[in-house]
C-alpha cells in the first residue's frame, strides 16, 4: 500500500513536471509580445526593450524555464504581467471560488444521477427508464455554455428569480452549479443504472426478495451500497474533471473562479499567471487522482495496488 | 489609442479587453456631444440621497493607481475617486474650472499659471496644495513609475512649480494645444496624496486615495469595486447642479467581460448601468420604458482601411483612390453596426476639433467606374476571370483583420473583387495584427482609434512614426511640417485651417479607406437618474437613485 502511494505520488511529480514544460512552450508559441500589449501600441522600442529585459523574456527560452522552475520548486510562481501581484495570491484567491462551484455541482450531479439511476434501474424498459436514458443521453450532448444560456435566459432574464453576476452566495450558485451538475450526472447516472440492474439479477437480491423484504429496503440497503463502489470513483475523477472544467461556465455566469482568471490571463498574454494557473489546475487534478485511487482501495479491498503480484 | 471591434460574438469581448489595455495617450471612447433630446433620462422626482449605483464594467482594472495604469477601466473608477485641474463642461463641451479655480496662460502659449481652490482635502486628510500637484506630476514624469498613460498626457511639461500653495506653474518646452484638454481627462491625472502613496507602498494601487466625490471602499479581486460617497465633498466642478456631496451613498463597479452576460444582468437588475453596449441590441432597450439610452459619437474613427504604401502595387495612386471608390461605405454600416454610425470621409470625424466638412465634398465616393477606369490607367486589365492583371500578374492583396472585423473584412473583399482585386482575408489575433502593422508586414488592415485631439494624426502619418503608428509608412514632407505645425498652434482658428490642410492630403494621397464613425452607447436602469455622458467621461454627480 504504502508503495503504491509512493508510486502514484513519484509518476505524478513527473506528469507535473511535463505539464510545465508543455505549457511553458505552448504558451511562448502564442503569437503576441507581452511586452507590447502591456506597454500599449505608442511605446518607444527603447521601452520595450528596458521591459522586456526587466522581465527577463529577452533570454533563451531554456534559460526562462529553468529560471521558472527552480522559483517554481521554491513556492514563487511569479509575479503577474499585469496587476503585478504574487500569481500564487490571485490564484489562491480565486481558487476557493472554483472549489465552491465545482462541490457544489458535483453535489447535485450525485443527486441527480444517482436517483435518475436507480429509478431507471427499478423500472427497467418501462417508458419512465426511456425517459432517464433520454435525458443521459440529452445530458452528454447539450453543450454546457448552451444550457447555461438557456438557464440564464428563463431563470434570470424572464422570471428575476436568480441574479447574475451578482456575487457568489447561495442564490449566485445555483444557476452554474446545476448546468455544471446536469452535463456530470449523466455519466453518474448510466454506471448507477447499469449498476444497479446488473446486482438487482443477483442471487442475494432474489433471496432478499424471497425474504419479504420490502422494495425500497432492497434497493437501498443491498443493492446501492455494491454498486457504489464504481460510482465512487467516477465522482472523484468528476471533481477533478470539475475543478478544471468550470472554464467555459465561469465565463457565461461570471462566476470570479480560476477559470475566469485563466482566460483573462491568456488574453492578456500574463505568461506567470497562465503558467501559475496551469500548473496549478494539474497538481490538483493529479492530487485528486491520486487520493481517489488511494480511496478506491480502501473501499474495495478487491482492487489490486499492483503491491504484490504486478 | 484603442483597437475596436465591430462584431459582437464571445471572442469580441476578449478582444475589446485587450484594446482597453492597448488604450494610450487618450482618455478613451468619448463623447462629442450629450444631446439632451438624445439623452432623455426620465425625471420623475427631485434628488434623492442614498441608494446604490452599480455599473457593469468589462475589464477589471490592473491596478488604481493611476500612474501605472493604461486601461480606461481604471480611469473609469478612478475618476470618481479624485478631480482634476479643469473639466468638460457636458453641456457645452467648454472647459470649465475643478480643482483649478482659475488659470491663465502666457502670450508665448509655454506658461500656465493655475490658481488652486482652497479647501479641497483628501480623504486621508491630507489638505490639496500646489505642491501636492507638482508632486503628483513629478511622480508621473519620473521614469521609474512606470507611467505611461498619465506621462503621454503630460510629456509637453518642461518645468513644474509650487511658489505657494495656491500657486501652480506649469512650463512647457513648446506651446502646445492639445494640453489643457489633457488636463481635464478624467482618473489619470487625478491629484495624489504622497501620505497615502508612502504609507500603502506598492499596495497603493489597491488602497487608492483621492479628493473627489467617492471613497475607494472595497476591492474583491474578480468581482467588484467598491466606493462609498465622500460626505465632505462640496468641490465639484462648476457646471454641476449638485454643488455638495453625491447623492447615492455607493457605486459599485462589477467586472463583467461578456456582452451577453453584461446584458442579462442589466435585464435581471443586478447591475443598473452596463457600459459600451453593441448598436445591435440598443434597439430593444429604446423600445423598454424601464430604461434609457444614453449615447455619444465616439472621438476616432471606428473602422478604416490601412494601406501600406511600401506594397509596389498599393504605392500606386489610382489603385488606392480605385480601393477607396469601391468600398460601398452605407452597406457596411448598416451591416456592420446596425446602420448607428457615420461614413467617413477623411481621417478624423466630426467630433473632433479640426474636422473640416468640405471632406464630404472632395472626399472619394462610390464609383464602380471610375474605380475600374482608374486601375486601367495604371495598366491593369481584367483577365478571363475578371481580376485584374499587369504584366501576366493578378492584382491580388492580403487585408489582415482581428476577428471580430470579419463580417466588415468580407464586404470589403467583396466589393474589392467587383473592381477585380482579389483580396484574401488574413484573420489573427490583435498583438499579432498590431505588430505586423507595425513592422509593414501587410498589405491591407483594418484599425480604429479614439483620440480626444486631431494631434492623433501625428502619430498616425508622420515620417518619425514610421515603425510605430504610420503603419501606411507615410513619408510626406508637406504633410510633415503640416502635422508638427499643427502640435504648436495655439490660435484655434489657425490650428483649424493647417488640419483642414492636413485633411486634404491624407484625402487625396488615399492613404487609407475611411469607413465610419460609430457611437459608443449606455443603457441605464431607469431607477438612475440623471445619468450625463460628459464628453469624456460618465457622470453621477447630479445622479440619484430612485427609493422606493
Amino acid at each position: 500500500m504504502k508503495q503504491f502511494i509512493v508510486n502514484r505520488v513519484l509518476s505524478g511529480i513527473v506528469v507535473i513536471f511535463g505539464i510545465s514544460i508543455f505549457s511553458f512552450l505552448l504558451i511562448h508559441l502564442i503569437p503576441g509580445d507581452p511586452v507590447k500589449i502591456m506597454l500599449g501600441i505608442n511605446a518607444s522600442p527603447e521601452q520595450v526593450v528596458k521591459l522586456t529585459r526587466h522581465l527577463g523574456l529577452d533570454k533563451p527560452l531554456l534559460v526562462q524555464y529553468g529560471q521558472y522552475i527552480t522559483n517554481v520548486i521554491q513556492g514563487d510562481f511569479g509575479t503577474s504581467l499585469k496587476t503585478g501581484r504574487p500569481v500564487l495570491v490571485e490564484i489562491l484567491e480565486r481558487f476557493p471560488e472554483t472549489v465552491k462551484l465545482a462541490v457544489f455541482g458535483l453535489l447535485i450531479s450525485v443527486v441527480i444521477g444517482i436517483s435518475l439511476g436507480i429509478l431507471a434501474a427499478r423500472f427497467k424498459d418501462s417508458i419512465i427508464d426511456k425517459l432517464c436514458t433520454a435525458f443521459a443521453t440529452l445530458g452528454v450532448s447539450i453543450p454546457s455554455f448552451w444550457l447555461a444560456i438557456l438557464l440564464v435566459m428563463i431563470f434570470s432574464v424572464q422570471l428575476s428569480w436568480f441574479p447574475i453576476a451578482n456575487g457568489t452566495g447561495l442564490r449566485d450558485l445555483i444557476l452554474p452549479a446545476i448546468t455544471l451538475g446536469v452535463v456530470a450526472s449523466t455519466m453518474i447516472m448510466r454506471l448507477t443504472r447499469n449498476g444497479m440492474i446488473e446486482v438487482l439479477s443477483n442471487d442475494y437480491i432474489r433471496t432478499a426478495r424471497a425474504k419479504g423484504l420490502r422494495n425500497h429496503l432492497i434497493l437501498f440497503r443491498h443493492a446501492l451500497r455494491n454498486v457504489l463502489i464504481p460510482v465512487v470513483t467516477v465522482i472523484g475523477l468528476q471533481l477533478a474533471g470539475l475543478l478544471g472544467g468550470t472554464v467555459i461556465i465561469e465565463q457565461v455566469f461570471n462566476w470570479p473562479g480560476l477559470g475566469t482568471l485563466a482566460v483573462g490571463a491568456i488574453f492578456s498574454r500574463d505568461f506567470p499567471l497562465i503558467q501559475g494557473t496551469i500548473l496549478f489546475m494539474g497538481v490538483v487534478y493529479i492530487t485528486i487522482n491520486i487520493l481517489v485511487d488511494v480511496l478506491y482501495s480502501i473501499i474495495d479491498p478487491r482492487v489490486d495496488m499492483g503491491t504484490k503480484g504486478a | 489609442m484603442g483597437l475596436k471591434h465591430v462584431s459582437k460574438s464571445f471572442l469580441l469581448l476578449t478582444i475589446l479587453a485587450l484594446s482597453m489595455i492597448l488604450i494610450i495617450a487618450c482618455s478613451s471612447d468619448s463623447a462629442s456631444t450629450s444631446n439632451p433630446d438624445k439623452n432623455p433620462s426620465k425625471v420623475t422626482s427631485s434628488p434623492q440621497s442614498g441608494g446604490t449605483i452599480t455599473i457593469g464594467l468589462k475589464e477589471e482594472p490592473d491596478t488604481l493607481d493611476v500612474h501605472k495604469t493604461a486601461m480606461s477601466a481604471a480611469s473609469n473608477v478612478t475618476s470618481h475617486i479624485g478631480g482634476t485641474l479643469l473639466a468638460i463642461n457636458p453641456d457645452t463641451n467648454e472647459l470649465e474650472p475643478y480643482l483649478a479655480e482659475d488659470y491663465q496662460v502666457s502670450d508665448d502659449g509655454k506658461t500656465i499659471t493655475f490658481k488652486i481652490r482652497q479647501g479641497v482635502v483628501f480623504t486621508d486628510g491630507t489638505p490639496l496644495t500646489a505642491q501636492v500637484y507638482k508632486d503628483t506630476f513629478d511622480r508621473i514624469l519620473n521614469p521609474e513609475t512606470g507611467a505611461t498613460v498619465a506621462a503621454s498626457l503630460i510629456a509637453g511639461i518642461e518645468y513644474i512649480s509650487a511658489p505657494d500653495d495656491q500657486t501652480l506653474i506649469i512650463e512647457l518646452k513648446a506651446p502646445s494645444a492639445p494640453f489643457l484638454r489633457n488636463l481635464a481627462s478624467p482618473g489619470y491625472l487625478q491629484p495624489l496624496s504622497k501620505a497615502a502613496i508612502e504609507k500603502h507602498g506598492n499596495d497603493y494601487g489597491r488602497n487608492p486615495v483621492g479628493a473627489g466625490p467617492f471613497i475607494f471602499k472595497e476591492w474583491v479581486t474578480g468581482q467588484s469595486i467598491t466606493l462609498d460617497r465622500n460626505d465632505a465633498f462640496n468641490w465639484p466642478q462648476v457646471s454641476s447642479k449638485n454643488q455638495g456631496k453625491a447623492y447615492p451613498d455607493h457605486i459599485v463597479y462589477k467586472f463583467i467581460k461578456d456582452d451577453q452576460t453584461m446584458l442579462a444582468a442589466l435585464d435581471s437588475g443586478s447591475i443598473d448601468i452596463a457600459m459600451g453596449v453593441a448598436p445591435k441590441d440598443v434597439q430593444r432597450y429604446r423600445n423598454n420604458p424601464k430604461y434609457y439610452v444614453l449615447e455619444n459619437e465616439r472621438q476616432g474613427l471606428g473602422l478604416f482601411l490601412e494601406m501600406n504604401l511600401e506594397n509596389k502595387v498599393l504605392s500606386d495612386l489610382n489603385v488606392r483612390t480605385a480601393i477607396n471608390m469601391a468600398i460601398n461605405k452605407d452597406a457596411i454600416i448598416k451591416a456592420v453596426i446596425n446602420g448607428e454610425g457615420t461614413p467617413a470621409y477623411g481621417p478624423i470625424p466630426g467630433t473632433i476639433f479640426g474636422y473640416d466638412p468640405n471632406v464630404e465634398n472632395y472626399g472619394h465616393k462610390l464609383n464602380k467606374d471610375k474605380a475600374i477606369s482608374l486601375l486601367e490607367q495604371s495598366g491593369f486589365k481584367k483577365n478571363g476571370k475578371g481580376i485584374m492583371e499587369k504584366d501576366g500578374k493578378e492584382l491580388a492583396l492580403e487585408l489582415s483583420i482581428m476577428a471580430p472585423q470579419s463580417q466588415a473584412a468580407q464586404m470589403v473583399q467583396a466589393m474589392l473583387k467587383d473592381i477585380g482585386i482579389n483580396v484574401n482575408i488574413q484573420s489573427m489575433e490583435a498583438g499579432t495584427l498590431i505588430e505586423k502593422a507595425t513592422k509593414g508586414e501587410y498589405d491591407l488592415s483594418f484599425l480604429s482609434y479614439s483620440y480626444s485631439d486631431p494631434d492623433i494624426l501625428f502619430l498616425l502619418f508622420h515620417s518619425s512614426q514610421i515603425g510605430g503608428l504610420n503603419h501606411v509608412r507615410a513619408q510626406n514632407t508637406e504633410l510633415d511640417k503640416l502635422l508638427e505645425e499643427g502640435r504648436t498652434t495655439i490660435d484655434p482658428e489657425e490650428r483649424k485651417k493647417v488640419y483642414a490642410s492636413i485633411q486634404k492630403i491624407v484625402v487625396e494621397n488615399a492613404y487609407w479607406a475611411p469607413i465610419y464613425a460609430e457611437k459608443n452607447f449606455y443603457v441605464v436602469n431607469n431607477r438612475v437618474q440623471n445619468v450625463k455622458l460628459s464628453k469624456v467621461t460618465i457622470e453621477y454627480q447630479d445622479s440619484w437613485v430612485q427609493q422606493k
